[in-house]
């Protein structure tokens, strides 16, 4: 009950934080950082597949409630929710993926980076996609999905040393 | 049998996850009546009462640019008022008792997305539907898009899907004013008549052709003019006369539509 709560409280932070401050921030008129998938990054290894799925697309059904978009969220949070487990297994040894909770402490610096940005690329690369149908100019989006990443990248790598540092373990 | 049933339930989060994916999908691409948009988005009750809560506060910082602005309304509906009572005729009089305004504050807005939304705290409780105008004392803002019960999301002119038909005042030359995202103070005028004789500075107005505007509510200025090489119509700039990133009270237009007007238009159908 415990960690269910932790979990909700997270829940709550990443969406007050995307739609009263994020969903705001719209760099040249397009690039907007989609912070709220750090409640996915940090699902631990001890978490059921079904439960992480209903998770994250709850969380992307709030998402779409607040920006008029119905489903977008709602369906690429869901396929993170999903390669989630096996994205964190490429950046660990298999022996200590048994106990893992997400973070530059137990995975590394350089692979927890590398595990947010190839996080941040797959979510981004989908969201763009569903959103941007029928499929017009692919520079546009490409250059869509990498502006914002570097943006949810810094968010995240940010909230890293916010909560490492302050011994809270979110 | 046994090991079957081993094998569903220790997968079942794949069938989860195909359900769901397929649930959102259904969302994504199944709303096309935009009336069930308001389900989903800021129109509804939980997602509309949270940006009131903290649109409250930011009311307090443009008090006196608002009462500014009703003061300066004020007196030009007063002035109205006098040529009405000395020059009107009786019978556009009762055309006008027709039309309504619902005054409503906008809660939610975004300027810089390529399908701009904005929330506005009145809904069908209110009186306020789909298809409805919305401006403000200074011009027009856009259209409401779906109504839940106590908010509705209007869509303005800055986004892609709103066409707007305008026309340059005191002319009877007429277009559709669309915005293709990018520049949020400037839209587009097509489909003016190429002979048109339309210059930079012109105001351009609504039509009244639909129920959507009263006629002459401004829309902007004309910023520039240029001749399509099809040699039929122009394309104009407009300017827009509202700041879309600065917005408190508006109105909503509701007019009642002659039943006879709505018959006809059944019959042509």
């Amino acid at each position: 009950m415990d960690t269910f709560m932790r979990r909700f409280g997270t829940f709550v932070f990443v969406a007050l934080m995307q739609i009263l401050f994020l969903n705001r921030i719209s760099l040249f008129g397009y690039v907007t950082p989609l912070f709220y998938i750090w409640l996915i990054v940090r699902f631990d290894s001890y978490m059921k597949r079904t439960s992480m799925l209903l998770w994250a697309f709850s969380l992307g059904l709030v998402m779409d409630m607040f920006s008029g978009t119905p489903g977008l969220n709602a369906a690429s949070a869901t396929l993170l929710a999903m390669v989630q487990p096996g994205i964190v297994k490429m950046f660990v040894q298999t022996e200590r993926y048994e106990q893992l909770f997400p973070s530059s402490a137990t995975m590394g610096g350089r692979p927890f980076a590398g595990y947010l940005l190839l996080m941040t690329v797959l979510h981004h690369t989908t969201y763009f996609l569903l959103r941007s149908i029928p499929l017009g100019d692919w520079s546009v989006l490409v250059l869509k999905v990498i502006f914002s990443t570097l943006l949810t990248f810094i968010f995240m790598i940010v909230a890293e040393r916010l909560t490492s540092s302050s011994g809270t373990k979110r | 049998m046994r090991s079957l049933l081993d094998y569903l339930v220790k997968y079942s989060y794949v069938f989860l996850f195909i359900l769901l994916e397929i649930l959102s999908l259904v969302l994504l691409f199944g709303f096309n009546d935009r009336q069930k948009l308001a389900f989903v988005t800021s129109a509804n009750s939980v997602s509309g009462s949270i940006y009131e809560l903290f649109s409250n506060v930011d009311v307090y910082f443009n008090l006196r640019r608002e009462n500014t602005l009703l003061v300066e309304e004020n007196a030009r509906l007063r002035s109205m008022l006098y040529e009405l009572t000395d020059s009107q005729t009786v019978d556009s009089a009762r055309n006008m008792s027709r039309d309504g305004v619902i005054a409503a504050r906008v809660i939610d807005n975004s300027v810089r997305k390529d399908d701009n939304y904005m929330t506005v705290n009145k809904g069908s409780n209110d009186g306020v539907g789909k298809g409805m105008g919305v401006y403000n004392s200074t011009g027009v803002i856009g259209v409401i898009m779906a109504s839940g019960k106590s908010y509705s999301v209007v869509m303005p002119i800055l986004n892609g899907n709103t066409s707007i038909s305008s026309k340059i005042k005191g002319t009877d030359n007429f277009g559709f004013l669309e915005w293709s995202g990018g520049d949020p103070y400037t839209a587009q005028l097509k489909d003016v008549p190429y002979h048109s004789n339309v210059e930079v500075g012109d105001t351009v107005v609504t039509t009244g052709f639909s129920s959507v505007f009263p006629e002459n509510i401004t829309i902007g200025t004309v910023a520039d003019v240029q001749r399509l090489s099809n040699g039929y119509t122009l394309k104009i700039l407009v300017s827009l006369a509202v700041d879309m990133s600065d917005l408190g009270w508006v109105y909503i237009h509701s007019k009642t539509v002659d039943p006879e007007i709505i018959d006809l238009q059944k019959q042509l159908k």
